[in-house]
């Protein structure tokens, strides 16, 4: 039996009809088109739906879209805009981190949040910090110096 | 050269870190219905009945489809061949009464919501009739082994064998003779957009469908053709780019045609896609087990050499009778040991059925190759290098795969040298040769010969089209079938265009919406072959549109077309850069009405000025230039834990000439991460006795992360300008992910002296080998 949910997502508040066993992710993708976090697993391997709830990384398929409500939930949708871009992702632009773009998304929030608690991280919690998110076209150094130079820039 | 050359940014980007709006994944249609299949839960089964009757009463069910509703057409799903070819086995249906694998369709529901669909699929009630099943192919191929197919005799469902020189003589002539076997394991390709599709029926007998797949005209010729209906039936849409392929997405999967019947059935469109478990068991490349054997002289000098290759195809032969081949040509011609002689056979078994992947049979040939290759420079005190610079071909001989043709650029001395230098590799140390409980290892594999497209293989296509469309501001549209993957193949073909056109990388735009209907025909993106073979014919299509922006030019400027050169979005007269216009008023002239009105009244212009400037091709490619490989790793193996890091990476290539370096230096760490992968942690494993994959998500099936990835990756190109190549380009992105398996096991023999030979080197093969488990 579905219910209707409040999710403050990108600062708007949403009214929306989910079943108790909806993730927040199909909600997102589903219910409120916002494409940006994409499913890679449904199962909390890839990272490639990683949103901020209340300003931590969530994988968005592992959370239950009822239990979002009344939490701030952020998705690269709301970080920037292409003609006014966060320096995250100018910085995955400028540096080359973005092939097939499958993980891109995931992979911004997850570096935003490291840099929104750690202003100049070095190369392994750079690693550390991405760990949770798999990209299978870069290996990775680019996206690793994406992070520095967004580290530089902000 | 101004945008040749030059790490422009990818077009794509923006789109990507903002959402990413252009997969397939996302195609979305009114009124559309979601579809989900039910599998086997059997390796080997007869189907005796099922019942949908009570799926069907469902609320939002709205069609099921089973084996009795598909045409019974038998099909390989290869894209790249023609349905009916003769080189390879046609042995599949969409869906069959005979279960040949755990996970195999069985029947299918279309939905208003796809959780609808997958709760229904699960109610139908199956009837099985459990068959023998085998799961590994050398008992496969024993008397009395559970059969699979009626043509595969021993369930060998193809045996090529190759064979060159005077093997016996070769061998005789040997100071001495080393055999081993070598073993591979079945990985995934692990692309992060599932395999997905939405396919509508237009209700006269045709189809429209969106997927996320590496070949347009692949499916659409497969699609028309398991449905029986005449190829132009299908339009298959190009979405901008997809997310990831690697050879994946090489063949039609069972979801497409599935999702085609079920829109015919319900009038409404439908979309399906996989889950994580279904793309593990769809594709993978195939485990082959390596018997090698070679005669040596003393100075190093190959005299001979034999290879046996068994490859597990699985339920179906799809890709594994390619596959074998493409091994074989690694394996026997990739040096240039003139007496050899080799002998494949693709297997049938109750196992999922492989596919294409990034290096096509050459990542298992070349962990054979290269890892005995350091055995005998160890037993014989040679230099890994200096054997490798002995056995290898050289420009001006004979093509191995094209004998009419000869290699042309092939610069082995600095793929060798420069690499070597990078590393450091004088100053490799003896093996086993560190005192403390970890060990540190350098070691190199190369990989001599491979291909940039697909010219001299039999029966499979390679021609590529484009059409370029100047617009009146001066930019340039251009419309192919070539696929973007990720790799950044639109990036690149619209810099080839850029710099042939001789206009900024700023005015050239890849045309976002188009099909089958509006696109010449491509060849797949697989086999190293959009840079060159499509890039050729991007080139050919720019350079025609050149030649009229030049003739409409010149009647502009009253000069001659030859004196006119084209460059940064300007034509001037060669000598007198003043007397110039630019090409956006030579394409907004040729665009104009016939009589232009100006301050000054009508004036009109000229017939042969008239007409919007495009250029247009559709091409095969002259030549199947050779790229060369070299990986050079250092590794640390601790020996108390069995745990091996890879701390430093050197890849020398030969591409030609780098169109894009940031985006080379990217298929060269993407590949690293594969190649590693396979070398150290990725294995597909299925329950003993069920055939059920155990590795179905990346919980379990574990590829590298950020961590476990070294930091240090170099990227040495040498450009050895291919003469017939797009400004002197050729091949890269498969051969980076075939060097690193057998580099990192020689440098993990130089750390310890253990061999390893059947990947992937787990720590606990680690410890077995050092005597410890």
């Amino acid at each position: 039996m579905k219910k209707l949910i409040q999710l403050n997502v990108n600062g708007d508040s949403h009214e929306i009809a989910v079943s108790p066993e909806t993730s927040l992710l199909n909600a997102l993708r589903g219910e409120l088109d916002l494409i940006g976090p994409k499913k890679g697993c449904d199962s909390g391997g890839c990272g490639c739906c990683s949103v901020h709830v209340d300003g931590e990384v969530v994988y968005s398929c592992m959370m239950y879209a009822a239990a979002a409500q009344g939490k701030r939930i952020t998705t690269v949708e709301g970080i920037g805009k292409p003609d006014d871009l966060h320096p995250v992702q100018q910085a995955f632009i400028d540096a080359g981190a973005v092939q097939c773009g499958y993980c891109t998304s995931g992979m911004m929030m997850a570096a935003k949040q490291l840099l929104d608690t750690t202003p100049n991280p070095d190369e392994a919690t750079i690693r550390h910090a991405i760990a949770g998110n798999l990209c299978r076209c870069t290996g990775y150094s680019k996206i690793v110096d994406a992070i520095k130079l967004a580290a530089s820039r902000l | 050269m101004s945008v040749i050359g030059q790490s422009v940014t990818r077009p794509d980007a923006l789109d990507k870190v903002t959402g990413g709006k252009g997969y397939p994944v996302n195609f979305d249609l009114p009124g559309m219905l979601h579809a989900k299949m039910l599998r086997s839960p059997y390796p080997h089964a007869k189907i005796r009945s099922i019942d949908t009757s009570a799926v069907e009463k469902l609320p939002g069910v709205k069609a099921v489809l089973t084996h009795a509703d598909v045409p019974d057409r038998k099909f390989t799903p290869v894209y790249f061949v023609p349905t009916d070819t003769k080189s390879m086995p046609q042995d599949m249906l969409i869906m069959s009464d005979h279960v040949r694998f755990a996970g195999q369709p069985v029947a299918a529901v279309a939905a208003t919501t796809a959780d609808i669909a997958d709760q229904a699929a699960e109610l139908i009630e199956v009837e099985y009739e459990e068959l023998p099943a085998v799961f590994d192919p050398e008992e496969a191929m024993q008397p009395g082994a559970p059969k699979l197919h009626d043509y595969s005799e021993n369930n060998i469902a193809v045996a090529p064998v190759m064979e060159f020189g005077d093997i016996e003589q070769g061998f005789a002539e040997a100071d001495q003779i080393f055999e081993g076997t070598y073993t591979t394991q079945r990985v995934h390709t692990c692309y992060l957009e599932p395999r997905v599709c939405v396919a509508e029926y237009d209700g006269t007998g045709g189809y429209t469908i969106n997927s996320s797949q590496q070949h347009l005209f692949g499916l659409r010729e497969k699609l028309a053709d398991v449905l029986e209906i005449p190829h132009s039936k299908v339009t298959v849409i190009k979405p901008p780019y997809i997310g990831g392929g690697f050879g994946g997405k090489l063949d039609i999967g069972f979801i497409e045609p599935i999702a085609a019947l079920l829109s015919k059935k319900t009038g409404k469109p439908v979309r399906m896609e996989q889950s994580r478990y279904e793309d593990m068991i769809t594709t993978t490349r195939n485990p082959i087990k390596v018997y090698l054997k070679t005669g040596v002289k003393k100075d190093g000098t190959m005299t001979a050499r034999y290879g046996h290759s068994i490859l597990d195809t699985g339920a179906h032969a799809t890709h594994g009778a390619e596959v074998i081949n493409v091994h074989g040509f690694a394996l026997l011609a990739s040096y240039g040991c003139m007496n050899a002689k080799w002998e494949g056979k693709t297997v049938h078994t109750n196992n999922m059925i492989g596919g294409g992947y990034r290096g096509y049979g050459a990542p298992q040939a070349m962990f054979a190759v290269e890892s005995q290759n350091d055995e005998i420079c160890e037993a014989l005190g040679l230099d890994s290098i200096e054997f490798r610079r002995k056995n290898t071909r050289r420009s001006g001989q004979p093509h191995p795969l094209v004998p009419m043709l000869k290699i042309d650029s092939y610069a082995m001395d600095e793929v060798l040298d420069q690499g070597a230098e990078a590393i450091g590799w004088a100053n490799r140390k003896e093996a086993n040769s560190d005192a403390g409980t970890v060990k540190r290892g350098r070691g190199m594999a190369l990989f001599p010969f491979w291909v940039s497209g697909c010219v001299g293989f039999p029966d499979i296509y390679e021609h590529s089209g484009a059409i370029v469309k100047l617009n009146g501001d001066g930019t340039a549209d251009v419309a192919t079938a070539a696929m973007d993957i990720g790799s950044g193949q639109t990036t690149a073909l619209l810099q080839i265009a850029a710099e042939e056109l001789g206009v900024p990388m700023e005015a050239m735009r890849m045309v976002q919406n188009s099909d089958t209907t509006t696109v010449p025909f491509d060849a797949p993106t697989h086999a190293s072959r959009v840079t060159y073979s499509a890039g050729l014919a991007i080139q050919a299509a720019s350079n025609s549109a050149k030649q009229r922006v030049k003739e409409v030019a010149g009647i502009m400027l009253e000069a001659n077309p030859e004196d006119l050169d084209v460059a940064d979005g300007i034509v001037s007269v060669k000598g007198s850069p003043d007397k110039s216009v630019s090409v956006a008023d030579v394409a907004s002239r040729a665009d104009s009405p016939f009589i232009q009105v100006g301050p000054e009244g009508p004036a009109p212009t000229t017939l042969e000025e008239k007409g919007t400037i495009i250029g247009m091709s559709s091409q095969a490619p002259p030549s199947n230039p050779s790229p060369i490989a070299a990986g050079f790793v250092d590794v640390a193996v601790d020996t108390d834990t069995g745990e091996v890091t890879v701390e430093r990476v050197v890849y020398s290539h030969d591409l030609g000439k780098v169109i894009n370096p940031n985006a080379a230096e990217g298929q060269v760490e993407g590949g690293f991460q594969q190649g590693m992968g396979m070398a150290l942690m990725e294995h597909i494993q299925f329950d003993p006795d069920s055939g059920t994959c155990l590795t179905g998500d990346f919980l379990d099936y574990k590829i590298p992360t950020a961590v476990e990835m070294p930091a240090d990756i170099e990227s040495v190109f040498i450009e050895s300008n291919e003469p017939t190549g797009p400004f002197g380009a050729k091949s890269m992105s498969e051969a980076c992910c075939v060097v690193p398996a057998p580099a990192i096991a020689n440098a993990i023999y130089n750390a310890t002296g253990a061999r390893i030979k059947d990947l992937p080197i787990t720590p606990e093969k680690v410890l077995a080998a050092l005597g410890k488990l």
